[in-house]
């Protein structure tokens, strides 16, 4: 089945992973970055990137610049290319890019809903949306009340319908439960992409599963972290771990019954891959946070995944690197516009 | 030599601006193009440079300008264009071209936010205006709808609306919205609104036919009128968030028809009143752009100027001490005095009162290779530059180009029809070539011909010629001397005639032939005087005769350009004094080339002066001897495979003098460059002489240019001119040129040699081999040109009477259309290749290195076309 499916994959899809492997060589790189860090104002910034693939991105942008608009420039490029390729893509890999589009929909959708319960206008809320997971009936989801609303009268037709079936309840939206549909949606969508890649098959569900395992645990492991201390019950935090990672079903059950920071540790370091994430973690000044250890990782799986050929994965690390590479790029130009230098260097390099 | 045997002699120059002076020096050099900068901050990042600030406002300005001219586009607004080519302004002038633009764009910009609104506004009256047009005629439906089928469910109320006003009664209780929504979202806001209300609501829409401006992107927008109707509070709340959740514009709507007559015809004054009031902005927009129009061009080219000089001088030196920029150049030599006369000029409009100098320097860097062409040669030489940029004063095979390349293509594209019509159209390219000049064409394809119309000229000609030897036009022959050939000889009857096209020429026969007395004893007259007999057009072993006759020319053809390329290759080592090359290598080259493929020819040559038509079939096979040669095969006349007497010992001498060449290629140099070294190492052992580094050579380039000199003393020039070069490092710079020389590895230039000398004997034979390719491309192209002209002209001549004329007609144009598309294009262009690989491939290997890097002045004119990216 390898086989052939190689021998096909360049007459559907050779054109965008040439393109996409083209895209991440204008990823910056260790040098830019330092070049970047060296920067004294947003201008110079500006400057920089020129010299970068990003080009003239900001050549029409009147001075001075803000970080917001450099934001969303940078987010408008990433927007362009995906589309690009969303427009190029045929068959399989068109579903596989929508399913990419499925999580920034999800996250729209979730800060769609809470924007509302906290009173806040959909004009205000909008442009904070992500452009990848606009769709038709986004904006009504304000009119719903209860999940049970939100998924009859609105998502029914949305492609996240097949996520939506586990948390559909009478029960009123409030904080809570929305951190519980975010939480189930993306189970359900991560188990569904999961399942997806792995019937596909080939060098795809080679690597997907693995960028895809991984992003599980991290969920199941920043949720039992999260969940200290809320109301939340052991019985309802199990049901939100996504069942697809290295830690399911073992690890999972340990991990359902964590009270603390210590155990989670404990359990992870059984897995030889999650053990050098927890080593060196901490809240001292000069230790990186957990989130930012999870964050390299992901990095360098999605690094790897370009190291295999005729499979989806790349595009998947594409758009996952691009968006490391947004918020490595936000976060040194917001250490310029606030003058808080000390902490310009923990960004996470990509190569 | 021509300047284009060989590229321009450069030098690096240093150059000291005074900084005042230094904008207008560079200002004039920009516009000589005659100075490559070097930077000389290459590890100053881009965003630390001095005058970083400046172009940064440069960019500001073309930012500014560039949303001007994107007003002009969306307007259609044309852009004046006189041709005029502004100087750099000062400095100074920054600020006023700055404040101008600022000005204007302040002011584009606050009349597009006036008309936004005011379109804005427009829109929403015209979208009300269709609203109460459309649901006008809901409501008259609707009313028609209950006068005929009253409702069962309220019959209290039909009663009453019997009684009453029946027209509006029946909305009393339901409540509506009417608005105007985007056309595509419809499906989708109808399926919503169901779910969302259980189906509690009414929804009506009908399609606006006229299509609105979207007033912020400009983009133009179907949409429609819908109305939704439905019952109590609650809903109306529901719908009224469905409807902002679809971007649908509400707008009031009165219940009673007086009322909303009354609106209409209010909405109707109002919509006049604005559409002034947009024309007047409209016009006033116009006034403003086309002023612009007249000027940003103009603009346009001062700005790019500008920021191209800061560019430049970002690429500069400050020494802070002196008050002044020091640059470093390369430039041809023979420009020095321009380059110093504008410099000179640069200071003399800056009002500076010292002199800027300019000095020549010392380097042991490859300087770059600048070939000065012009519109004819640039072709070529760009086909030479495409392979790789020659060496800084290696021969440069452009040139030879010109001839040799027209001719080989044509070799494979003989025809003389054909070649007619390729140099029609180059001539068409090159006489209207101002007119494209002017205006480069948008099409890359058409614009790599026009870039070549010189070369196709010459490939059109040439293959008229060659066409006019093969006696070839559209595959047919023409009879302009009259066949050398007396058919009567053969004596073939009449019969014979009749039954068969084409027919054997048998040379063998006598009488047949009035060639010359001295091949052929009986022969009455002299033979065809120019190229091939059109006899051959109707003999049924042309293919047979021609093919012997065109492989043995294409080989001989081969053996002559490759040895013209051994040529080329003794002027480099000669110009290079590379004499161990020249004897070590070149030289067994030679002769090794010599003795396989030279030996060759001269069988050719000798069988066809020896061997005529009466003996030509005992005559040996000059492959087949070839290979004999080197099996040491004694050829014996028994056995037809002897040439002349002696063969046997001839042969063996040359094969032992080529086998004789391979060592001596292999060996001797290695050995030399060994024994050198080791020579050396000996004598630095002995005395390490410290002053030794010291460039004997480097005061030499300074006092050439006296009037200029630099007032400061030798010694202390020469290390500042280190400390710039950054290409030396100044450490190495300042050792003993010992470690400047690579580190001799025996093991290293045994490999090369043996390298060399593996591929250079293969070559010999495979590229003789490769050169065949001239004679399959033209048998090819002559039999694909015949086949069209007998498959599809042929048969359209061959129909008889009315029909026939008809039939001739309208087949030519599938034979043209066919000649152009497959023979023209498609033939050309392999053959086109095919005459690139044996340049490429075949003759620059034997002397060009092509790892030079090209001569890019900083020059105005490339970066205001925009062809530069600066």
């Amino acid at each position: 089945m390898g086989d052939i499916y190689d021998m096909f994959f360049n007459m559907d899809s050779g054109y965008l992973e040439g393109l996409v492997r083209g895209f991440k060589n204008g990823i910056l790189n260790k040098e830019d970055y330092r070049h970047l860090t060296q920067c004294d104002t947003l201008e110079d910034l500006k400057l920089h990137l020129q010299g970068t693939g990003y080009g003239h991105f900001l050549a029409n942008e009147p001075s001075p610049l803000t970080v917001s608009v450099i934001d969303e420039k940078l987010r408008e490029k990433l927007v362009v290319e995906f589309e690009y390729l969303r427009n190029h893509a045929y068959k399989d890999l068109a579903t596989f890019l929508d399913f990419i589009k499925y999580s920034y929909m999800i996250d729209n959708i979730i800060l769609l809903i809470t924007g509302t319960l906290h009173q806040r206008q959909l004009s205000e809320l909008l442009p904070k949306c992500h452009p990848l997971g606009i769709f038709d009936q986004m904006e009504t989801v304000t009119i719903a009340n209860t999940t049970a609303d939100l998924y009859n009268a609105i998502l029914v037709d949305s492609p996240l319908a097949p996520f939506f079936k586990e948390c559909i309840s009478e029960e009123d939206l409030n904080e809570m439960n929305i951190e519980i549909i975010r939480n189930t949606l993306y189970k359900a969508y991560l188990e569904a992409f999961y399942d997806w890649c792995q019937r596909t098959g080939g060098p795809t569900a080679d690597v997907m599963c693995e960028i895809l395992a991984f992003e599980a645990d991290r969920r199941s492991i920043i949720i039992t972290i999260n969940s200290f201390g809320t109301e939340l019950s052991k019985e309802d935090r199990a049901k939100l771990y996504p069942r697809r990672g290295k830690l399911f079903p073992d690890g999972l059950i340990e991990l359902s019954k964590a009270d603390e920071y210590e155990s989670v540790k404990r359990v992870s370091e059984l897995y030889a891959e999650y053990r050098p994430l927890f080593d060196g973690t901490g809240n001292n000044p000069g230790d990186k946070t957990l989130e930012d250890k999870f964050f390299e990782h992901e990095v360098t799986l999605n690094v790897n995944s370009f190291m295999q050929q005729f499979q989806y994965g790349v595009f998947y690390s594409y758009v996952k690197l691009k968006e490391q590479e947004c918020r490595n790029i936000i976060w040194i130009a917001e250490c310029i516009a606030q003058r808080h230098r000390a902490k310009i260097d923990s960004y996470i390099p990509i190569m | 030599m021509g300047s284009l045997f060989r590229s321009e002699e450069m030098c690096l120059a240093q150059l000291y601006l005074q900084s005042e002076a230094a904008f207008a020096c560079v200002s004039e050099l920009g516009e000589l193009g005659l100075a490559q900068f070097r930077d000389l901050n290459p590890n100053v990042n881009a965003f630390q440079r001095k005058f970083v600030n400046e172009v940064r406002r440069c960019d500001e300005m073309e930012r500014k300008l560039r949303f001007l001219e994107r007003e002009l586009k969306k307007d259609k607004i044309p852009i004046l264009d006189t041709g005029d080519d502004p100087v750099a302004p000062p400095p100074r002038e920054m600020i006023g071209l700055e404040a101008k633009f600022e000005k204007l764009e302040n002011e584009m910009k606050e009349v597009n936010t006036n008309q936004e609104a005011l379109k804005r506004n427009f829109l929403e009256l015209t979208e009300l205006k269709h609203i109460l047009r459309k649901t006008q005629s809901f409501f008259e439906e609707a009313a028609m709808y209950h006068g005929n089928q009253p409702s069962e469910t309220n019959q209290a109320e039909e009663e009453n609306l019997l009684v009453n006003d029946y027209a509006k009664t029946p909305y009393t209780k339901l409540g509506f919205v009417a608005g105007v929504i985007l056309r595509e979202k419809v499906p989708a806001f109808e399926r919503v609104l169901w779910r969302a209300c259980r189906g509690n609501v009414f929804l009506r829409h009908a399609e606006i036919e006229t299509t609105f401006e979207d007033p912020h992107t400009g983009d133009t927008v179907n949409k429609c009128v819908f109305i939704i109707f439905f019952q109590g509070d609650q809903l109306k709340t529901r719908v009224k968030k469905i409807c902002e959740g679809f971007r649908a514009t509400l707008y009031p709507c009165p219940e009673t028809p007086q009322e909303r007559r009354e609106i209409a015809i209010g909405v109707m004054t109002r919509i006049e009143d604005l559409q002034t009031v947009l024309n007047q902005t409209e016009d006033h927009r116009k006034i403003v752009l086309s002023q612009v129009a007249l000027d940003i061009r103009v603009w346009f080219i001062k700005v790019r100027k500008i920021k191209a000089i800061y560019h430049t001088l970002n690429l500069f030196n400050v020494n802070i001490a002196e008050k002044c920029l020091i640059a470093e150049c390369w430039c041809p030599v023979v420009e020095i005095d321009r380059i110093q006369f504008a410099l000179r000029k640069g200071t003399e409009l800056s009002g500076s009162s010292v002199p800027s100098i300019m000095q020549r320097m010392n380097t042991k860097e490859a300087p770059p290779t600048y070939n000065r062409t012009d519109k004819f040669t640039q072709g070529f030489q760009a086909i030479i530059d495409a392979f790789g940029i020659a060496n800084y004063r290696e021969v440069n095979p452009a040139p030879f180009t010109i001839i040799t390349f027209p001719f080989l293509f044509a070799v494979m594209f003989g025809d003389i029809g054909h070649g007619i019509l390729m140099f029609l159209f180059a001539l068409y390219l090159v006489l209207s070539e101002k007119k494209y000049l002017a205006k480069r064409p948008e099409n890359e394809i058409f614009e790599m011909m026009f870039d070549g119309r010189y070369l196709i000229l010459l490939m059109g000609i040439f293959s008229m010629y060659t066409g006019f030897l093969y006696n070839e036009c559209f595959s047919r022959s023409i009879n302009v001397f009259g066949s050398a050939w007396n058919v009567n000889a053969m004596n073939y009857t009449n019969t014979t005639l009749q039954a068969s096209g084409t027919l054997t020429l048998n040379p063998n026969v006598y009488g047949v032939f009035r060639g010359t007395p001295i091949m052929y004893p009986n022969g009455t007259g002299d033979p065809y005087p120019y190229g091939i007999d059109p006899i051959w057009q109707s003999a049924g072993n042309k293919i047979s005769v021609q093919n012997s006759y065109k492989m043995k020319n294409a080989v001989i053809m081969g053996l002559l350009q490759m040895i013209f390329g051994l040529v080329l290759a003794f002027y480099n080592h000669r110009y290079n004094k590379d004499y161990l090359a020249l004897f070590c290598e070149w030289i067994p080259q030679l002769i090794f080339l010599l003795c396989l493929i030279g030996y060759l020819c001269v069988l050719i040559f000798y069988k066809w002066a020896v061997w005529n038509v009466s003996n030509s079939n005992s005559a040996p096979s000059l492959l087949i001897g070839l290979i004999n040669m080197f099996m040491f095969t004694k050829p014996t006349w028994a056995k037809k495979t002897q040439l002349y007497s002696n063969q046997n010992e001839v042969q063996i001498t040359i094969v032992i003098i080529a086998i004789l060449c391979v060592p001596w290629m292999l060996l001797t140099k290695p050995i030399i460059l060994y024994l050198r070294n080791k020579a050396k190492m000996k004598q630095l052992v002995l005395h390490v002489d410290p002053i030794y580094n010291h460039d004997s050579t480097a005061n030499m380039g300074t006092t050439r240019y006296a009037g200029v000199r630099v007032a400061v003393d030798e010694t202390s020039d020469d290390v500042a001119i280190l400390d710039h070069d950054h290409l030396d490092d100044p450490e190495t710079a300042s050792i003993t040129p010992k470690d400047e020389e690579e580190k001799f590895d025996m093991s290293e230039v045994l490999i090369y040699q043996v390298i060399h000398t593996i591929e250079y004997c293969l070559s010999c034979i495979s590229h003789t081999a490769s050169y065949l390719r001239l004679w399959a491309l033209s048998l090819a192209h002559s039999e694909l040109s015949e086949v069209l002209w007998t498959m599809v002209m042929h048969s359209g001549l061959s129909v008889k009477g009315i029909l026939g004329a008809f039939m001739s007609f309208l087949i030519f144009w599938g034979f043209a259309g066919l000649t152009v598309g497959i023979l023209l294009v498609m033939e050309g262009l392999s053959a086109f290749l095919h005459a690139l690989r044996l340049h490429w491939v075949e003759f620059q290997s034997k002397f060009y290195k092509g790892e030079g890097y090209l001569f890019t002045p900083f020059s105005f004119s490339l970066i205001v076309e925009g062809r530069v990216d600066e």
